[in-house]
């Protein structure tokens, strides 16, 4: 029996589905089984972030709705054997599913896989609470501005409600030269007002809008900076204890070290 | 229910609605969704029009019912342009004995929208990626089509799809299906046509 994760921040835009391609992508990389569920019936990307978009025939709906069964929907990653992909309708809207059918699907989905990840739609609404149905735990995404924390915030309260206690943080975009500045919430502020378990935190970094472009999840990339972020987060998962990267003290000669081998674990 | 609030009819030119002339508008409006959600998804994606008898409608009640119409996922087209009666008929019949319908569009179909039409599709405009757009004959996309097209979906083989930039996600014809390549293609530089030859989906240029 697997475990289901729900990627969640109530505001939009701050990657939870980025982040659900490269949490998937990376567990499949270290051999795990793993499904990826689009819930955002109506505005599905993250077939398009995997690069698997033009091999939808059947998707989440057709399934709930009984036109095929669950194998037939499900889309087989291009570079993992066990990655697979359950994509949202495009054309129905999000009362077309109701969360107890998701929790049913969840739940048989969990039988056949080690994680099965849930990318939630942005909103407090609906698509919400059929996505966060059926989830074991969740990853509440947000970005370093006060709007983001404020719904990262409310997010955690309404999935108290739904019985879904004591959720990861990953911090995305942060930007550590505005950190050192002062221009930017660094870590510690969020975490202390959110005050839940920070499971990684990812740089703001241009690759990963070229490896989004192309399908390309940035954890396959290993030059990549925010690819190593979703890798440690990856193994955190996983239980193993990874430093967090020095992103807030990144000194010129840190980065060399670094550059040259010896820095350490980043 | 003493009187139907609409009569919803199917023709050449997809669906019409008719609306009464005495009844109350906010009456007409209830049992019109009374009547589309009862379809459910039956009217998805058809074209329809609205027509009231003996009323003449007031701009915001006009409106209030495309909304409705649109909400079921209907497309609204604008009533067919009477000619001459006689012609008209004779024109009607000239067609059904040649082949099947054809519904013209003249926009853009976006992501998230299915056009489902039983006889030819041809659209002034482009389809995009996340759009669909099926039907039982051919269809011909003047513009780009870069989202989903499925020709001959009752089973026709020898349905074809064009477009002037054809750039599918998907191709289907029949139960036939082929998806676009996942490297980069160049762009196709002419029209060109889709079409089911040895049991493969074939595109070559249009000419």
């Amino acid at each position: 029996m697997g475990k289901a994760i729900v990627i969640t921040s109530g505001k939009g835009g701050v990657g939870k589905t980025t982040a659900a391609a490269n949490i998937g992508t990376g567990l499949a990389q270290i051999g795990k089984k793993v499904c990826l569920v689009d819930a955002d019936i109506g505005l599905r990307n993250l077939d398009v972030v995997m690069g698997l978009e033009n091999r939808i025939v059947y998707d989440l709906i057709d399934v709930v709705e009984g036109y095929c069964r669950v194998r037939q929907a499900m889309i087989k990653d291009k570079r993992f054997d066990t990655l697979y992909l359950l994509p949202a309708a495009q054309t129905r809207e999000k009362d077309a599913v109701n969360p107890d059918q998701m929790g049913k699907l969840i739940t048989e989905l969990k039988q056949d896989f080690d994680y099965v990840i849930i990318d939630c739609p942005a909103g407090i609404e609906q698509g919400f609470k059929n996505a966060t149905s059926g989830a074991d735990m969740a990853i509440v995404v947000t970005t370093p501005e006060v709007s983001a924390v404020r719904d990262a915030d409310r997010i955690v309260g309404l999935l108290e409600a739904q019985e879904l206690y004591d959720p990861y943080l990953v911090i995305n975009r942060l930007r550590p030269d505005m950190v050192r500045k002062g221009d930017m919430m660094n870590t510690e502020d969020m975490i202390d007002i959110l005050a839940i378990r920070l499971l990684g935190v990812v740089p703001d970094d241009e690759s990963i809008i070229v490896s989004t472009n192309r399908g390309e999840p940035a954890v396959l990339d290993k030059r990549s900076q925010s690819g190593q972020a979703f890798r440690n987060i990856v193994r955190r998962l996983e239980g193993v204890e990874v430093p967090f990267m020095h992103l807030e003290n990144n000194s010129m000669v840190q980065r060399f070290m670094r550059l040259i081998g010896i820095g350490g674990k980043s | 229910m003493s009187k139907e609030a609409c009569i919803i009819k199917g023709n050449k030119n997809g669906l019409s609605i008719s609306i009464p002339g005495e009844m109350e508008f906010n009456e007409v409006l209830t049992q019109l969704k009374v009547r589309l959600a009862s379809a459910e998804q039956f009217f998805e994606g058809a074209a329809v029009h609205v027509t009231a008898d003996n009323r003449e409608l007031e701009p915001e009640e006009k409106h209030q019912l495309e909304r409705t119409v649109r909400e079921f996922g209907m497309v609204i087209q604008e009533p067919p342009v009477r000619v001459d009666g006689i012609e008209e008929h004779q024109r009607e019949k000239h067609l059904e004995e040649e082949e099947e319908d054809t519904l013209l569009l003249r926009r853009t179909i976006r992501s998230g929208q299915k056009i489902k039409y039983d006889g030819n599709i041809v659209i002034l405009g482009d389809v995009n990626p996340g759009a669909e757009v099926v039907c039982s004959g051919d269809i011909l996309v003047l513009g780009s089509l870069r989202g989903v097209a499925h020709a001959g979906c009752n089973g026709n083989v020898s349905a074809s799809v064009f477009a002037f930039r054809l750039e599918p996600t998907q191709l289907r014809i029949a139960n036939y299906i082929s998806r676009s390549p996942d490297e980069k293609l160049p762009k196709p530089l002419g029209p060109e046509m889709a079409r089911v030859s040895e049991n493969i989906i074939q595109i070559s240029a249009y000419s």
